[in-house]
């Protein structure tokens, strides 16, 4: 199917697996899968501060509860977030 | 007569030849004869049963302040380092005007953890220029030192503010050239730029406003002095890391420069980060380009406290809750007895004997030095409790000012690693010496290459990882007459027992200005670590000798 030409692929991405990983700079973070519409997957490694956003964002107070969750929301403002 | 002669080891001269054993006579700070020879010596250094190797060189290192009050880079010489690559990651410490310390500063701390009195109570500022900074340094040092210059501080010269909100023009694009030309005549051994990196107030620091003309432009004034590019790619994500391989490979080309980016590290979560990075390494490899992506010996460890909010806590909801809480309320909650077996019992029905038993208490300011080293499953068991409310009244005792650290959280898969390591495109590197002191220990990966992959899984022979951390980096980085023991070199040495070199266990020190506390590792099995002729390191004891220098680099193309 034809996407319009205001859509974004990242949009329709929605998170597939969230775990909790060692980061380089000695601090854990959160290691995302994303899986996108077409069917493509890729990860990302969020620091502790976009992590805990993106939970925040999500209102989730687990990595596992993040499965489900549109990518997009980590674009949202940080709002009340005290991270 | 020479100098010093070390004799009867078994030399492993860096060129990744099979060993063989031999004497190594120096004088006038080279090396003057390797193999059978006549002559005494002012002083020997008895080698028998040891190797003899030249220094190691450490590419990716954050001395930048240390090395105004420490020329030895302690610990880092007790390992065999003999030369450090400062001024990493878009950072040095110059050139800096005046005005712009404290924005610097602030940016050190933010991204090296370097405490506030390390730069207001040990040094005299006395430059603004990078031949300036060179000449603070150069006074006392005790290893060599090759330093890179800063893409965010030569921004933040020429655009002041600005280099925080904006594009460079053309004039200023034009005006950073001219000053890292400066910066390379005055011995700067190459650029660093970052594009992951954040200063005090999380905004991105200025190197991460450039444009790709601006990094082109000061590329080709690289070209001309053949000197190297250093880059933090977005390394939190693989297909841009793979975008920067590609952008570094076309600026290696058109400008026939060595780049290298640096920190690529494995883990288990992201399995395909590593093989499908250094495949795309390899093509542009293939292809003429020279992208030198840097790896880690050591582990990645993570340490967490409930001082400060941590994604270690994020498995567990009601953790995760507590964790977030206002201090007063975090204690609060810790002390009421529903909440805290809510607690233990999200960890598991083994009472977190599973996830938390192998969690380790950590030295540091509040960390009680009777628990000190000790796993959270052997304080459990010796309380008669579980190791989850070990960790949980542990903190309480202590005002929740006590580190915990878990080991082995990326980049431990041994039979990924030792693969990686001996891979030729890879340069061993990425250590951040001097960096993170409050977090880790970022000294010892040497030992722990030729302890661990070399003796222990045998994925490298020593000769191989010898060459891989002498003459490899040496040539790599332009860095003229180190990384070999032959006769004109730079005597540059480290006699260790191949039997016992290791890294000693992580231990929190205070030797920081103003009595700041970093972690550290103690080298283990190493004799004696010669810099440029003068014994540097002797059986467990630092000398006074101070022979380091700035190093001297292949000679400019124009």
């Amino acid at each position: 199917m034809k996407q319009s030409r205001d859509t974004n692929a990242a949009d329709g991405a929605v998170i597939e697996r969230a775990e909790i990983g060692g980061g380089h700079d000695g601090q854990a973070e959160l290691v995302v899968t994303l899986r996108f519409p077409g069917g493509g997957r890729s990860r990302v490694v969020l620091d502790t501060m976009a992590g805990m956003r993106l939970m925040h964002n999500c209102g989730v107070d687990h990595a596992a509860a993040l499965v489900g969750h549109p990518w997009h929301r980590i674009l949202e403002e940080k709002r009340s977030c005290s991270i | 007569m020479f100098d010093l002669i070390i004799r009867g080891g078994e030399i492993v001269d860096g060129t990744g030849k099979t060993r063989f054993k031999g004497d190594v006579g120096v004088r006038n700070g080279r090396i003057d004869a390797v193999g059978t020879f006549g002559g005494d010596a002012r002083r020997i250094v008895d080698a028998t049963g040891r190797v003899v190797a030249p220094g190691f060189i450490d590419p990716h290192t954050h001395f930048d302040v240390q090395l105004l009050w420490d020329g030895q880079a302690r610990p880092a010489l007790e390992h065999g380092i003999t030369t450090v690559v400062p001024g990493n990651c878009s950072l040095s410490l110059a050139p800096l005007k005046v005005d712009d310390r404290k924005r610097l500063v602030g940016m050190f701390q933010q991204i090296e953890e370097m405490p506030p009195a390390a730069f207001t109570e040990a040094f005299e500022w006395t430059w603004e220029s990078f031949g300036g900074y060179r000449d603070a340094i150069a006074k006392s040092l005790a290893v060599n030192v090759a330093p890179l210059v800063g893409h965010s501080v030569i921004r933040l010269w020429v655009m002041g503010a600005d280099s925080q909100k904006r594009a460079a023009r053309p004039d200023e694009i034009a005006a950073m050239q001219d000053l890292l030309r400066e910066c390379l005549e005055a011995g700067a051994v190459g650029l660093s730029t970052s594009f992951v990196d954040v200063d005090e107030d999380l905004r991105p620091v200025p190197s991460r406003w450039a444009h790709a003309g601006e990094l082109d432009a000061l590329a080709a004034v690289l070209g001309d002095y053949g000197r190297v590019l250093q880059v933090v790619p977005e390394f939190y994500n693989t297909d841009i890391t793979i975008a920067r391989v590609d952008q570094l490979a076309e600026l290696s080309l058109k400008h026939d420069i060595t780049t290298t980016f640096s920190p690529l590290f494995d883990s288990r979560l992201t399995p395909d980060n590593v093989p499908r990075v250094m495949a795309r390494v390899a093509e542009q490899f293939a292809r003429g380009a020279r992208v030198w992506p840097q790896v880690q010996t050591r582990p990645i460890d993570i340490s967490f406290s409930f001082e400060h909010p941590s994604l270690f806590f994020a498995r567990f909801p009601t953790w995760y809750r507590v964790m977030r809480l206002p201090r007063a309320k975090r204690i609060a909650a810790l002390r009421d007895s529903a909440t805290a077996e809510q607690l233990v019992a999200e960890t598991g029905a083994d009472g977190g004997r599973f996830v938390m038993g192998g969690l380790v208490v950590r030295g540091g300011e509040g960390a009680p030095k009777a628990l000190e080293g000790r796993t959270l499953g052997a304080i459990a068991d010796e309380r008669g409790t579980s190791p989850a409310r070990a960790l949980i009244d542990v903190s309480l005792e202590h005002d929740l000012n006590v580190p915990f650290l878990a080991a082995n959280l990326g980049h431990e898969a041994s039979d990924r690693i030792g693969p990686l390591l001996a891979d030729p495109h890879v340069h061993i590197g990425a250590s951040d010496g001097g960096a993170h002191i409050q977090s880790f220990s970022t000294y010892g990966d040497t030992g722990y290459l030729l302890g661990h992959f070399v003796r222990d899984t045998h994925h490298l022979t020593l000769e191989a990882a010898i060459k891989k951390i002498t003459a490899d980096t040496a040539e790599i980085w332009g860095i003229s007459k180190r990384g070999t023991i032959a006769a004109g070199m730079a005597a540059d040495l480290v006699v260790f027992d191949a039997d016992r070199i290791d890294r000693g266990n992580e231990r929190a020190v205070f030797d920081m200005p103003g009595h700041g506390m970093r972690y550290v590792r103690d080298a283990v099995g190493i004799d004696a670590v010669i810099v440029n002729g003068e014994v540097a390191y002797r059986n467990g004891q630092y000398t006074s000798a101070h022979a380091g220098r700035i190093c001297d680099l292949q000679g400019a193309r124009t």
